[in-house]
């Protein structure tokens, strides 16, 4: 009988019940946004670090990475990449030949680090293709051409076109220049390469630097992100004289800032949960509250409280469930918006970049943020009925008709 | 049934403290018609909801049928009343989200009547009251006398033993009061149900056949 007087009253209240339900899915799916969002932000950031620069594993030359000269480089290359090319949980790698310098324009000149890559590999690489904001994913013709970084670009006063000199010391020690014309501009997210970097080609900067089969870093990506460790060991394993680095190793303020900002993200998760948990909580107690009158005169009229207790609990969580589903969805719909198209935080740019943000923010999906959820909904609902059914079972239904909750 | 040295007190040891009661002694028969009267204020709604168990006593026995239903847990307490206790209250009490049918019938199906005596018995109730048009309408689409006749209704409904009724005739016009009185005096007359009334309304203490009166918590006089 309390299944029907339940779902009498929802149904009866048809108001009231959507209101609940519609108070329940939208705390939710805001909770399940910012969730989304707020990890979305920390994993876009390792994700183009990964991508552009260090891939899941680097390989660089001893001393490289504490004294970067050329002397300390990786070559002759032919074994490293026969080996890596069939490696079966290898899905792809790129050679790197770096040296710092100096760019400059007529008017301005700034250090750098001029890069020689071959577009293919990175495209397959980390699709570096995706980055570039303004021209050619190329390096034009004869490879006379150049990508830079958009915030050196900037910094220099430099377009597409525009012709920028960069000098330094080659292989043998002697002070060379050479000159590009500016073929794309690349906005990664990463400051190292957004603020720093220049890229030429492979061809172009092995003759600059009077090298041959030479590179300074061979950044690999995997196939399975679990089995990192495991590839890192086997390739230190083949060449120990050879640094091989995880992206955690090479670029530990990501791992404390992914700490800091799950400790923020903790935080504001908390608040956001426990702001959420109260609405949920403060909507089914008000519409358990305002009808404690009504519960009174069930049992003064000798309805046993088991089973005014069962009606109550079977309309808070029917309620609960369905402002769930509705939450979960909305939820999951936002979250899949998010993560597929962004939220574009460009009037925010500048302080995000700062902090190497991409002003394009893209959410994270997770099947255990629905768990989460239903985990806040269910205790929300449970929080809301306890100190009503306490009440009701304490008092003497005469009080609990004339209202004396409080 | 039997009140032995009943008080009560309201916010006791706190200075909004309130004798409502003071030292009752009553005793009940089967098949009485009474009404508790007094002025207002005087204690017979708070009489009639300790008789009726839907409050406690600060101190004092109460029995029924030899047994002390005064130290009885709020569960027997509760069964007593489903199965031996029908109340008519002056604010009516209905329950919102059930039709005036499904109210009527409510104490019927907790004590799991067959389904066809139930509507046998409403449609009895409801001719007799005069509210066959609205039984399928909600008690907030119909009137205050109409929402005391379904409060009667459901009151007699399952035959209980004691029926306590308080103001019934508040919101009644003058032949609404009469029909009511008729059919519960017809019930104690018929059934021996036993009738306890709160009220001052002179109808109800012309067909009562004994008043007590109280004043201040206090019964002064009994006839």
């Amino acid at each position: 009988m309390y299944r029907h007087l339940a779902w009498l009253s929802i149904w009866r209240r048809k108001t009231r019940s959507m209101l609940v339900i519609m108070m329940i899915a939208l705390s939710l799916s805001g909770l399940l946004g910012l969730q989304g969002l707020y990890d979305g932000m920390v994993s876009h950031l390792i994700n183009t670090t990964i991508r552009s620069d260090s891939g899941e594993i680097s390989l660089y030359a001893k001393e490289y990475r504490l004294n970067k000269s050329l002397d300390y480089r990786l070559s002759p290359l032919s074994t490293v990449e026969n080996t890596l090319s069939k490696h079966q949980e290898i899905s792809a790698y790129t050679m790197r030949l770096k040296q710092e310098g100096i760019v400059a324009t007529a008017r301005k000149s700034l250090g750098a680090s001029l890069t020689g890559i071959s577009l293919e590999k990175e495209q397959h690489f980390g699709q570096l293709d995706a980055f570039v904001t303004e021209g050619d994913y190329s390096f034009g013709k004869g490879n006379k051409g150049a990508l830079i970084g958009s915030a050196l670009a900037k910094k220099l006063n430099v377009t597409l076109h525009s012709r920028v000199i960069f000098t330094a010391q080659d292989a043998t020690g002697e002070i060379n220049a050479i000159s590009f014309r500016i073929s794309g501009m690349l906005k990664t997210g990463n400051p190292s390469i957004d603020d720093n970097a220049v890229f030429v080609s492979m061809e172009k900067m092995s003759a600059f630097l009077n090298l041959q089969e030479s590179a300074t870093q061979i950044a690999v990506r995997v196939k399975d992100t679990q089995n990192i460790e495991k590839i890192q060991n086997e390739l230190q394993a083949l060449w120990p004289d050879t640094d091989v680095l995880r992206w955690d190793e090479l670029y530990p303020i990501l791992i404390q800032m992914q700490e800091l900002m799950d400790i923020f993200s903790l935080a504001f998760y908390a608040i956001v949960f426990v702001v959420a948990t109260l609405g949920i909580f403060g909507v089914m107690l008000v519409s358990v509250l305002e009808r404690m009158r009504e519960f009174g005169i069930m049992l003064a009229i000798g309805t046993p409280y088991k089973m005014v207790r069962n009606q109550i609990l079977l309309e808070a969580f029917f309620l609960g469930f369905i402002g769930y589903v509705g939450g979960a969805f909305l939820g999951g719909v936002l979250l899949f918006y998010m993560s597929t198209a962004g939220v574009d935080l460009r009037a925010f740019e500048a302080g995000l970049e700062m902090y190497g943000y991409s002003a394009m923010m893209y959410a994270n999906m997770h099947l255990y943020y629905f768990f989460q959820a239903f985990f806040a909904v269910f205790f929300a609902t449970l929080l809301s009925v306890i100190w009503p059914l306490r009440k009701l079972k304490k008092m003497k239904p005469i009080q609990t008709i004339q209202g004396k909750m409080l | 049934m039997k009140l032995k040295h009943v008080y009560k007190t309201f916010y006791p040891d706190s200075p909004k403290e309130v004798k409502a009661l003071t030292d009752i002694n009553l005793t009940f028969e089967k098949g009485e018609f009474t009404t508790l009267s007094g002025e207002s204020g005087s204690g017979k709604t708070t009489l009639l909801n300790i008789i009726g168990g839907l409050d406690s006593a600060t101190s004092g026995q109460i029995f029924l049928d030899e047994e002390e239903i005064s130290a009885y847990s709020e569960e027997k307490m509760a069964k007593l009343r489903l199965h031996d206790i029908g109340f008519i209250f002056q604010a009516y009490n209905l329950i919102h989200v059930l039709s005036v049918r499904e109210n009527i019938g409510f104490i019927m199906k907790l004590l799991k009547f067959d389904e066809e005596k139930i509507e046998k018995r409403i449609l009895e109730l409801a001719s007799i009251l005069q509210i066959e048009e609205i039984l399928d309408k909600l008690p907030s689409e119909i009137s205050g006398g109409q929402q005391q006749r379904v409060a009667v209704a459901r009151a007699v409904a399952s035959r209980p033993k004691l029926i306590l009724a308080d103001e019934p005739t508040a919101n009644l016009d003058s032949k609404n009061s009469e029909r009511l009185m008729n059919m519960l005096r017809t019930l104690n007359e018929k059934e021996q149900v036993t009738v306890i009334f709160a009220s001052h309304d002179k109808y109800v203490l012309q067909q009562s056949k004994r008043i007590i009166i109280l004043a201040d918590g206090v019964v002064i006089e009994d006839k």
